[in-house]
């Protein structure tokens, strides 16, 4: 089948949608579209899971001018497994949307934009051209803002999804020039031609780094790494199935995906991969530190999410293909799991805040259990998927650290084993502020219904029985990409050794302060790590402040300078005539030179000229 | 078929006189129809036309005839894939701004008889414009828009400011005829060394047989009078005050197609009539652009009106297209091509909506049509967000291409163009790109979302029938890019010379 259709269904179904309003099936209509896309999506993908084969469709071709853009689509082993993650979250959600909207008015527009995302992120996966990669990735972009901005009415809705726009389109415009690199660099937009020329040396050092550095400014901002991190959190106030769909499994994963995409380019440019390895190894340690102050349950796993993407890109940074790609599907797993818990647990009590949680551990029991299982892989806790594929990062890095004594290798490391400490604790203290101890809220009546409750268990299944993965390397890796095993036994039990106490630990000062939140004892540290270290309030004073006094500026200038302009044209009518008799003197140049002088006169200068 | 084109621009300018004979007293209630009649055979013509040279390489439908032989001057017309996408654009913008007079749209000082009749006469200078193939007929053409623009702001304007829009109407006559003087002394120039005005000769020639020194003072001129029209930074200063003064169909007609007119200009007539005085120009015309695009972005940002914000936007937006023109290469120059129909269609939707928020709350004011439009007007509301995201360059929209092709024809300008100046001038444009993107969201979150702040009306069926073709194009062009180019790139390759 061609794989187009993974990209037309969802958009056909956005339309259909559309077009039903708000009329009560909408929703199911929506999860059927959901359902007709993970068959195609599972035709067009299975065959290719785990095989070294690739197939390129080629759909049409554009004139630019230089090259031509090539509309094409290729599915090969990677495509293949984020075709299933993509259309199987979506699917779950579109399900679990049915119950979770039922009472919206908006949910016609909210069910279209999933299908479109749908569409976006199917274009993302398949694109075998940078162009029709980009695409996808700002429409994607483009639902996300909608989608975050679903409750117009919040202010809060509205400014999350200002940031979250306008900060991946900071780092889209770089992302543009990579592809511009890239392109002049091998005369074709094709991925496929990049990595070939990156591999064979055609593509110069120095090519390959300008173009990933530019490359990962997109990057950053669509996986919201260090420095463009402070959009995800804030893009929370959206639905919690698109804080699932998008801002954990798919959206935020692509750039992890662009960058193992694009693995052979990166290979030629270890200046690109230390850059990626400072921002993952910042960023994944600030993250999860950020995580422990919260209080608000989406926003923690907000901020484990953009620690858990650094520990991605962690790997890829040390040429740990199999591993980045193996956390990214197992993330991708356990990280929509916990949001639509998360949102199961607002659905029955109306609010996110843990402050007003505890104690829910009876009247919610799938969605405890449920949780329970994606906590322990968040924390890495075995058996559970989580556990597996943080090893082989950890792994992949380790090795890198003590058999080439990198630097690189040494920082990840140390960042990575620190995060693994700080993941544990966050987790326990949220697991523990939601579900156990006394209830400080409104207890709920009920558990969810089964339309919302089946992706919860088929997920926990799935990142239950993840792990076997580790089993099968060539499931992930099916090219033979990276050297040496995905399972590390000596750093397996190291790891969960400290996770274990970690866990013990924090549950002891849980047990101490009664009850209430455990994160207290930092003091004055949490309120620093609470208030993000002030990102926010730096790029406000930094970058949003001096902009708008510029435009400010440049309206005030344009206003008073109307006004001289009018007499300043008067005056160029003047020379005009001046000109005129000059050629009648028969004098051409002398009066081209003098009608070109006032011309340039009149637009350059009268604006200060004539006050 | 050499019929044709003669037929294109005559039939406006003979529907213009219906109006005018019509019995007086009902002259005015027919004349929104007796338009959409005349604009409607007109853009059938057109399609007729672009059935005709569709796809096909090199100058078609041309006709030739002697003028006034004793000045040189010919009637010369023909049609190219540079030309033909923005013939069908004005007919199609006319077309649709006749509509919109239609049940009552029209405006409120009455006159639609004067109204209609200058509008085709208009269409008529703005036709002739893209079809001339002879520099003195190019200018007729050029200034035969004028007289009509004039009316259109001065007479259906704001009529809340009498004497400003007065003033942004002579303004913006001022500047351009003083434009258009100095383009007239470019082509005599360019005539007293070659001894012809024949656009094709001319181009052929690439500049053979004139002077550098000519040359570089043939591109001033004619430079500097298209860059008023663009408009091109610092000389749009005459665009915010027209825009926000004209009626909607002005401004749809404005924007939509007469800024075309100068940057259809340099690509017809500055880039290769006089190569080499372009080349030495480009560079400057690259930074002016570059500053224009953030200098438009800026001033959308921190403005309070609608209608001024589509007009500032409209000059970042020129600003890409004259990036491209001045990278002088194939690429940029389809980018501009590109960005020019798209520019067209989008800020034609803005327009059109700003117009409709003006007849709703008597102002384009930020503050005064309030928030929550989402809730209030949601189909209009729906246009708007769409038409913000297609205008700030969403990649799958049609804003997207011609700008990201103008960056790239600047990322890697033709041979002999200093690169770094160019590299400086992508950059600065894609920080306009962002720029673009927090005005357009800003809008969207002060007038779309929020409370809704008072009951509002809802699209009436004639808005959404002008609306929903402009919508429906620009997914269109943004989905099947392919389509424009490949009429573009054929046709621009010939006028480059085949490349590089």
């Amino acid at each position: 089948m061609n794989p187009a259709w993974v990209i037309a269904l969802p958009a056909v179904g956005a339309l259909v949608v559309l077009g039903l309003g708000t009329r009560a099936a909408t929703g199911w209509v929506g999860a059927a579209f959901g359902l007709v896309t993970w068959l195609a999506g599972l035709w067009v993908a299975l065959p290719y899971v785990g095989s070294a084969e690739s197939e390129r469709h080629v759909l049409g071709e554009m004139a630019t001018g230089v090259a031509p853009i090539e509309v094409a689509l290729t599915v090969d082993g990677l495509a293949a497994l984020l075709v299933l993650l993509a259309t199987t979250v979506a699917f779950l959600v579109l399900l679990y949307s049915v119950s979770y909207l039922r009472d919206e008015p908006r949910r016609a527009t909210y069910t279209a934009l999933v299908l479109l995302f749908t569409t976006a992120m199917a274009t993302v996966v398949l694109a075998d051209d940078l162009f029709v990669l980009l695409v996808g990735w700002e429409v994607m972009g483009a639902c996300s803002y909608f989608l975050i901005g679903h409750y117009w009415e919040r202010p809060d809705a509205r400014a999350g999804a200002v940031k979250a726009f306008l900060l991946t389109r900071l780092g889209d415009i770089g992302f543009l020039f990579g592809i511009f690199v890239l392109g002049t660099a091998t005369g074709s937009w094709s991925i496929g031609a990049a990595n070939e020329s990156a591999a064979s040396g055609a593509m110069s050092t120095s090519q390959a780094t300008v173009a990933m550095l530019l490359v990962l400014c997109g990057v950053v901002g669509k996986s919201a790494q260090f420095p463009l991190h402070t959009w995800l959190p804030d893009a929370m106030p959206g639905p919690t199935p698109i804080s699932a769909l998008i801002h954990a499994a798919t959206m935020v994963a692509a750039g992890v995906y662009l960058v193992a995409r694009l693995d052979d380019v990166m290979a030629a440019s270890p200046v690109a991969r230390s850059v990626l390895a400072v921002i993952a190894a910042v960023t994944m340690l600030g993250a999860a530190l950020f995580a422990v102050a919260q209080d608000d349950l989406k926003r923690v796993l907000a901020w484990s999410t953009v620690s858990q993407l650094a520990y991605m890109f962690a790997a890829l940074a040390v040429g740990g293909y199999a591993a980045g790609v193996y956390h990214l599907l197992s993330h991708g797993a356990f990280k929509a799991l916990l949001f639509l818990a998360a949102g199961s647990v607002a659905h029955a009590i109306g609010t996110t805040a843990m402050t007003e949680m505890g104690g829910l551990r009876r009247a919610l029991p799938v969605t405890f259990w449920t949780m329970t299982v994606g906590f322990a892989a968040l924390a890495g806790l075995p058996p559970v998927v989580g556990f597996f594929s943080k090893d082989a990062v950890l792994g992949v890095v380790s090795e890198e650290a003590f058999q080439h004594a990198s630097w690189q290798g040494w920082l990840l490391l140390v960042s990575g084993l620190l995060t693994v400490v700080v993941t544990a604790a966050y987790s326990i203290r949220a697991w523990l502020l939601v579900f156990c101890g006394e209830a400080r809220g409104a207890r709920p009546q009920h558990e969810a219904p089964w339309s919302m409750r089946a992706p919860l268990v088929l997920l926990a299944l799935a990142s239950l029985a993840g792990g076997v993965l580790v089993l099968t390397p060539d499931l992930v890796d099916p090219l033979g990409r990276t050297e040496g095993e995905l399972v590390h036994p000596v750093l397996a039990a190291v790891t969960t050794v400290v996770l274990l106490v970690t866990l013990l630990l924090t549950y002891a000062e849980w047990w101490r302060v009664d009850g209430l939140d455990p994160a207290e004892r930092f003091g004055p540290t949490r309120r620093l790590l609470h208030r993000e270290l002030g990102f926010d309030r730096a790029y406000d004073l930094g970058i949003a402040l001096p902009t708008w006094a510029l435009a400010r500026t440049v309206v005030a200038t344009d206003r008073d300078v109307v006004e001289p302009y009018v007499r300043g044209a008067g005056t160029g009518a003047r020379w005009l005539g001046l000109g005129l008799r000059w050629l009648q003197r028969g004098n051409v140049q002398v009066y081209v030179t003098a009608v070109v002088a006032g011309g340039l006169l009149l637009g350059l200068g009268a604006g200060w000229l004539v006050p | 078929m050499s019929w044709l084109l003669p037929a294109l621009v005559a039939v406006p300018a003979l529907g213009a006189l219906v109006p005018l004979v019509w019995p007086r007293a009902e002259a005015d209630r027919v004349a929104p129809a007796v338009g959409v009649a005349v604009s409607g055979a007109a853009f059938v013509v057109s399609l007729v036309v672009a059935a005709a040279a569709w796809g096909r390489d090199g100058m078609r439908l041309e006709s030739e005839a002697a003028w006034i032989p004793s000045l040189d001057v010919f009637w010369r017309v023909g049609v190219d894939g540079v030309s033909l996408p923005l013939v069908l654009l004005t007919t199609l913008l006319t077309l649709l701004c006749m509509v919109s007079l239609l049940r009552g749209g029209g405006p409120e000082c009455g006159g639609e008889r004067n109204l209609v009749a200058t509008l085709l006469l208009l269409e008529t200078g703005v036709l002739g414009t893209f079809v001339a193939l002879d520099l003195v007929l190019f200018f007729l053409f050029f200034e035969v828009v004028l007289i009509p623009m004039w009316f259109v702001i001065a007479v259906w304007g704001d009529r809340h400011d009498a004497a400003g829009r007065r003033r942004a109407a002579t303004v913006f006559l001022l500047l351009t005829v003083i434009g258009s003087a100095l383009m007239l002394v470019g082509f005599l120039l360019v005539h007293a060394e070659t001894g012809t005005f024949d656009l094709l000769v001319l181009a052929e020639r690439g500049g053979l047989g004139m002077s550098a020194q000519t040359q570089l003072f043939a591109a001033l001129a004619i430079g500097l009078g298209l860059a008023v029209k663009a408009p091109m930074w610092p000389l749009h200063i005459w665009l915010p005050d027209a825009h926000a003064k004209a009626p909607t169909v002005g401004s749809v007609l404005l924007a939509g197609v007469l800024l075309k007119m100068g940057t259809y200009g340099f690509v017809r007539v500055w880039l290769p009539v006089v190569p080499d005085g372009a080349r030495q120009l480009a560079p400057y015309l690259a930074c002016l652009a570059a500053v224009g695009i953030v200098y438009g972005s800026l001033a959308c940002l921190a403005q309070s009106d609608f209608k001024r914000l589509v007009a500032y936007s409209s000059v970042g937006h020129m600003g890409f297209v004259l990036l491209g023109i001045a990278s002088m290469t194939p690429v940029g120059v389809n980018g501009a091509l590109v960005a020019n129909i798209a520019h067209g269609l989008i800020t034609g939707l803005l327009f059109f909506l700003a117009g409709a928020l003006k007849d709703r709350y008597d102002s384009a004011e930020l503050t005064v049509i309030g928030r929550g439009l989402y809730a209030r007007s949601p189909r209009l509301a729906v246009f708007l967000a769409v038409a913000a995201f297609a205008s700030l360059g969403l990649p799958g929209l049609a804003g997207f291409w011609g700008e990201m092709l103008a960056l790239l024809g600047a990322f890697d300008p033709a041979e002999g163009l200093p690169r770094v100046t160019f590299l400086v001038c992508m950059v600065v444009g894609g920080v306009g790109a962002v720029l673009t993107a927090a005005y357009f969201v800003h809008v969207v979150r002060r007038i779309c979302q929020g409370e809704p702040a008072s009951p509002g009306t809802e699209a009436t069926s004639v808005e959404l029938a002008v609306w929903a073709p402009l919508l429906v194009l620009t997914v269109l062009l943004g989905v099947v890019p392919g389509v424009l180019l490949a009429v573009t790139d054929p046709a621009v390759q010939t006028l480059l010379g085949g490349g590089r």
